[in-house]
Formats: structure tokens, sequence, C-alpha cells
């Protein structure tokens, strides 16, 4: 518990950026920020070019899939989740915790 | 007596063959999360995509822009298709 504790403090949140991302506009985003009282920005990506960069564009329905990307910062993906095990933007917390638990078992 | 046993052996071959065919509850129940989601095909370890994208905050990120500095956690979510 206190080794927990510890990596908690070890977490620096000026060290991780987070960021929600939808194809939506960017007034659509800023009504969903509002209405959920998310601090962290949400990116609009309208022309849907990084949900294809990223593999997780439904050609069929038109949007992204959900799905919770971690790049270190060598700018290298270090974690994917998708689908429902993905991270609910809702809780940036839990994005968070994703990295504390990577810096715990290193 | 001949014609007796050809009908019993008929009804036995109908029968093993009915009994070979693969009953409709050996097939896999299809998932009930519906479409068929798309899955990315990047990997743990890749370089990840660069992008630049407009924010709510007013603000244009660039992706290469945290390189050597912070660690980015990118939360895909879909906002107009879950009721928020």
């Amino acid at each position: 518990m206190k080794a927990y504790q510890a990596d908690i403090a070890k977490f620096d949140p000026n060290d991780t950026q987070i960021f929600g991302v939808s194809v939506d506009s960017v007034p659509a985003n800023r009504e969903f920020a509002k209405q959920n009282g998310l601090t962290f920005p949400l990116l609009s990506d309208f022309k849907r070019t990084v949900v294809k960069d990223y593999g997780i564009f439904n050609e069929e329905g038109g949007y992204g899939n959900r799905a919770t990307f971690v790049i270190d910062k060598d700018g290298v993906i270090q974690h994917i989740k998708e689908g429902n095990e993905a991270i609910d933007p809702t809780s940036a917390e839990d994005a968070c915790n994703i990295l504390t638990h990577k810096k715990a078992s290193q | 007596m001949i014609k007796n046993a050809l009908s019993l052996i008929f009804v036995l071959a109908a029968a093993s063959i009915a009994a070979a065919q693969p009953t409709p509850t050996q097939t896999p129940a299809p998932a009930k999360t519906a479409p068929q989601a798309p899955h990315t095909n990047l990997k743990v370890g890749q370089a990840a995509p660069d992008f630049t994208l407009r924010a709510t905050d007013g603000k244009t990120y660039k992706l290469s822009d945290f390189k050597s500095k912070k660690s980015v956690v990118l939360a895909f979510y879909v906002l107009a298709f879950t009721g928020g």
C-alpha cells in the first residue's frame, strides 16, 4: 500500500498530456466538456484523418471507435485499449492510473 | 420381409445422415456487442502517427510537439452516438 502511494507521488500531471479525441466539431466538443466538467482539451478530428491513421475509423458509421493510446516521450505507443476496455474520456483519472501502473512495473 | 429389411436400412441411413448434420445450437451465437468494430493495426512499440488538430481550448495541438517533453494519452471517444 505504501508502494502504491509512492507511485502516485511519482506521477506528475505536468509530465503527461491527456487529450480526448472525437470526429465531432469543436463547438460540440466544448459542450461535451462543459457538461462533463472536463478540464483537459478535446481534439476535433473533423476530417477523420486521425481516426483513419490510428485504424479505428468505422466506415459504416462515419466515426471513430472508442480506443485509448498511451504514447511515451519518444512518440512510441506504450499502451492500446479498444472498445469497452478503452478509457471513458469523462474519467481522465483512469489514464493517469495507466501511466502510474506503467511506471510501477518498470 | 426383404422389403421390410430394406425400409429399415433406409430409415437407419436417413437417421444417421440427420445425426451427422450440425445442429443450430452448435454454431456460436453472434456477439451481442454489434457492429463489427474495426481494430487498429497499430501495435505497442510502434511510432504513433503524428497529427495536428484543433482543440476545445482554442489551441491547435501537434503530437510531435510533445516529443521529449510529455507522455500523451489519446482517449478516442464517440460523442454523437453515445448520447454523451
